[in-house]
C-alpha cells in the first residue's frame, strides 16, 4: 500500500535513469510516458487516505503539492520536444536535459513526500543540484553566470535553514514532521529556528530580501525550465515553509513571515512597472505570487485555502506564460518587450493565450488566482486595519497594471513589418495549463476539503 | 570539552581570516581542507567522550569528503588551468577584509548574545555563527568562483560544527544526506567553473542580470 505513495518517485527515477539508453528519440518517448504516469500516480494518491510512518508523510497538503508537480511536470517535458530544437549549440546532449528534468521532478517529489524536516532540506538541496545545469542549458555566458549565481545564493541561504533545522531539533527532540505537529512544546529557540527557516527556505522560494537569483536565472533559463522553476521549485520551497508554520505557535513568527510577505509583493510589483524584458517582468510577478501565498501561510484559517488555490492556478498559468515566452523567443529572437510587436497578427493563437495568461497570473476573474488572493485579503482585513490591505491591494493593482499593458503592448502593437522565420511553435500545452488555471475555480470545495 | 570545543572554533575563525589574506586558490583550497580536517579531529574526539558510533562515521565523512575528496577535485580543477590559480582582482583589498572579517565576528558575537544566546543557551554557540558570517563574507568579497565555493563550504563547515557540538543525536540519515548534497553541489559547480571560464558562446545579457 505504501509503495503506491512513491509511484510518482519511483516513476521519476526510473525515467532518469532510462534516459541514458542511447536510442534515437528514446528520451523524448520516455519522459513523456512517466511523467505522464506520475499525473495519473498523482490523481490516484489524491483519494487515497493520508499516510504517515518512518519515510513518508503525506497529507492533503502533500497530495496536492504532488499532483502540482506532476502536470506541470509533464507539461514541462511534452513543451520540451518541440522548444529544445530551437536552442543553437545546446550545453549538452538532449538525453542529459531529459535526465536532469526527470532527476529535477523525482527531487521534488521527494521533498514533499518525506517525514522529516532534514530529508525536506536534502529533497530541496537536491532540486538545486539536478536544475542548476538546466539553467545554463543555452551554454552562453550569461546564462551561465546566473547559474552561478543561483548556486551560490541559494545554497548559502540553504545553509540557514538547514542551522534551523539544528535548532528545531535542539528545541523539539525531532525532525520527524508528523512528531511536529503534534508536539506541544513552545520555545524561544523553535521559533529562532523556525524564523531562520523562513529565510533559508524563503530564498529558494524568491522571498524578499533573498530573491536576487530568482529574476537572473528566470531571464536566462531556457523557457520549460523557467516554466517549471516558476510554477512548482518555488512552492515547493513554499511548502517547507507551511510545514514550520503549522508547528510554530509564536504570533511573531506569524508577523515577521506576515511582514516578509508584505515586502516580497511590495517590492515586486514596484519592479514589474519597471521592467523592459518579458521573462524578467514574468519572473517578478512569480515572486509577488509567493509573497501572497507567504501572506496567506502567515495568516492561516480561510487564507490557507486561498494559497493553495493561489499556488494551484499560478502553476498551471504561470507556466503557460514561460512556455509562451519561448514561443515569442524562437519567432522574434529578442527578449525586449520593446521590440516583440504585433503578436496578434504573427502569432494568433500564442497571443491571446498570452493575453489570458497574463490576466490569471495578475489575479484577475474568474480565473482561480482572483480567488485566492480573496481569499487571503478578507482574511488579511479581519486581522489588520484596513490601511494595511488597501496598501497592498494598491500594489497588487500596480502588478496588474503593468503586467497587461507590457503584454497587451506586445500583443496589440502594430507590426514592424520585418520578416521573422516561422517556426513551428508548441501553443497545445500553454492553452491546456491556461484552461486547468480557469477550472481551479471549481475545485475551490475540493482543495479545501483535501488540505483540512 | 567546552574548552576543546573553543580552541577548535577559534582555530576555525582564524583559518578564515587566513584566507582572506591569501590571494592564490590553491593555498585557499588547502587552508579550508585543514580547517576540515580540524573539525574531523574534534568530532572524532568527541565520538570517544560520547561512545558514538555515528558521531565517529561523522568524523570520518568530514575527514573524507570536506578534507579530502573536495579540496583533491578543486586542486585538480585548478591544475588544467593554472592561470587561474591566483585571483588578479578582489572586490576589496586584503588589508581591508582582514579588518572587516575581525569586525565580523565581533558583530557575530554581540548578534549572537543578544538574540540568540538566552534561547540556546551555550556561550560558545558564537563562535559557529560567526564561521557562518564569514564564510558569507568570503563569498561576497571575491570574484573567484572557486573561492566563493570555498566560502559557501566554510559555511556549511560552520553549521556541521555547530551540529557535532550542539547536538550529535540529530539523525545520521539527515547528515549524511547534506554531505551527498555538498558533493552534488561541489560536482555541479565544478562543471558551472569550467563552463564559465571556457564559454563558447558570448552575451551582452550581463546587465540584465542585477537580481
Amino acid at each position: 500500500m505504501n509503495l503506491l505513495y512513491t509511484l510518482p518517485m519511483i516513476a521519476s527515477l526510473i525515467g532518469a535513469l532510462l534516459c541514458l539508453v542511447r536510442i534515437e528519440k528514446f528520451e523524448e518517448v520516455i519522459s513523456i510516458i512517466v511523467s505522464s504516469s506520475t499525473a495519473i500516480f498523482s490523481i490516484l494518491i489524491l483519494f487515497l487516505p493520508n499516510v504517515s510512518n518512518s519515510f513518508l508523510f503525506l497529507d492533503g497538503i502533500s497530495k496536492i503539492m504532488i499532483l502540482i508537480i506532476s502536470f506541470v511536470y509533464t507539461m514541462t517535458v511534452i513543451f520540451s520536444t518541440t522548444f529544445l530544437k530551437y536552442i543553437d549549440e545546446p550545453l549538452f546532449q538532449k538525453r542529459f536535459y531529459y535526465l536532469l528534468l526527470n532527476l529535477f521532478a523525482f527531487s521534488m517529489f521527494f521533498s514533499v513526500s518525506v517525514n522529516n524536516l532534514g530529508l525536506v532540506w536534502v529533497g530541496i538541496e537536491g532540486t538545486t543540484v539536478t536544475s542548476a545545469l538546466l539553467v545554463a542549458v543555452e551554454n552562453d555566458e550569461s546564462s551561465i553566470e546566473a547559474t552561478w549565481r543561483y548556486i551560490i545564493i541559494v545554497s548559502s541561504g540553504l545553509v540557514i535553514s538547514f542551522i534551523s533545522n539544528i535548532f528545531i531539533y535542539a528545541a523539539t527532540g525531532t525532525l520527524d514532521i508528523s512528531k511536529l505537529l503534534t508536539t506541544n512544546s513552545f520555545s524561544g529557540l523553535l521559533s529562532l529556528g523556525s524564523m531562520m527557516a523562513i529565510i533559508g527556505y524563503g530564498t529558494k522560494a524568491g522571498i524578499f530580501p533573498m530573491h536576487t537569483w530568482l529574476p537572473d536565472v528566470h531571464g536566462k533559463a531556457p523557457a520549460p525550465v523557467s516554466a517549471i522553476f516558476s510554477s512548482v521549485l518555488l512552492p515547493v520551497a513554499l511548502y517547507a515553509i507551511i510545514r514550520i508554520m503549522q508547528f510554530t505557535p509564536a504570533l511573531y513568527v506569524k508577523n515577521f513571515t506576515l511582514v516578509l510577505g508584505f515586502l516580497t509583493v511590495i517590492i515586486a510589483a514596484s519592479l514589474m512597472a519597471v521592467q523592459t524584458n518579458y521573462k524578467r517582468l514574468f519572473a517578478y510577478s512569480t515572486m509577488e505570487n509567493m509573497g501572497m501565498a507567504l501572506i496567506g501561510i502567515s495568516l492561516g484559517g480561510y487564507a490557507f485555502v486561498g494559497v493553495f488555490v493561489l499556488i494551484i492556478s499560478h502553476a498551471f498559468a504561470k507556466s503557460s506564460t514561460f512556455f509562451l515566452s519561448g514561443n515569442l523567443l524562437s519567432r522574434y529572437k529578442t527578449l525586449k518587450i520593446d521590440e516583440v510587436t504585433g503578436v496578434a497578427k504573427r502569432m494568433p493563437s500564442t497571443a491571446y493565450t498570452l493575453l489570458f495568461d497574463a490576466m490569471a497570473i495578475t489575479g484577475m476573474p474568474p480565473f482561480g488566482t482572483f480567488f485566492g488572493e480573496l481569499l487571503i485579503i478578507l482574511v488579511l482585513l479581519s486581522i489588520l486595519p484596513i490601511e494595511w490591505t488597501l496598501l497592498l491591494v494598491g500594489f497588487l493593482a500596480l502588478a496588474f497594471i503593468s503586467m497587461n499593458f507590457k503584454v497587451g503592448k506586445m500583443i496589440f502593437s502594430e507590426s514592424d513589418g520585418k520578416k521573422m522565420d516561422r517556426k513551428r511553435v508548441g501553443t497545445i500545452v500553454p492553452i491546456i495549463g491556461t484552461l486547468f488555471s480557469l477550472a481551479t475555480i471549481f475545485f475551490i470545495p475540493f482543495i479545501s476539503k483535501v488540505i483540512k | 570539552m567546552n574548552d576543546f570545543f573553543m580552541l577548535i572554533g577559534f582555530s576555525e575563525i582564524l583559518i578564515v581570516i587566513l584566507m582572506q589574506w591569501e590571494v592564490y586558490v590553491t593555498k585557499i583550497v588547502k587552508t579550508f581542507s585543514v580547517g576540515s580536517y580540524i573539525i574531523s579531529v574534534f568530532l572524532f574526539y568527541l565520538s570517544f567522550v560520547q561512545h558514538s558510533y555515528l558521531v565517529l562515521a561523522l568524523a570520518i565523512l568530514t575527514a573524507a569528503i570536506r578534507g579530502f575528496f573536495i579540496p583533491n577535485f578543486i586542486l585538480r580543477r585548478l591544475a588544467r588551468d593554472p592561470w587561474r590559480e591566483r585571483e588578479s582582482k578582489p572586490t576589496m583589498g586584503t588589508a581591508f577584509s582582514i579588518i572587516i572579517s575581525l569586525v565580523i565576528a565581533i558583530f557575530a558575537y554581540v548578534l549572537y548574545d543578544m538574540a540568540m544566546l538566552n534561547f540556546v543557551g551555550i556561550l560558545s554557540g558564537a563562535i559557529p555563527i560567526a564561521l557562518v558570517f564569514q564564510g558569507a563574507f568570503l563569498i561576497m568579497s571575491r570574484k573567484n568562483t572557486f573561492i566563493q565555493l570555498i566560502g559557501y563550504m566554510v559555511m556549511e563547515n560552520a553549521a556541521f560544527l555547530f551540529t557535532g557540538y550542539l547536538f550529535p543525536d540529530l539523525p545520521f540519515t539527515v547528515e549524511a544526506g547534506t554531505v551527498l548534497d555538498l558533493i552534488g553541489i561541489v560536482m555541479i559547480s565544478g562543471i558551472i567553473m569550467r563552463m564559465r571560464e571556457n564559454s563558447p558562446k558570448k552575451s551582452d545579457g550581463f546587465d540584465e542580470l542585477r537580481g
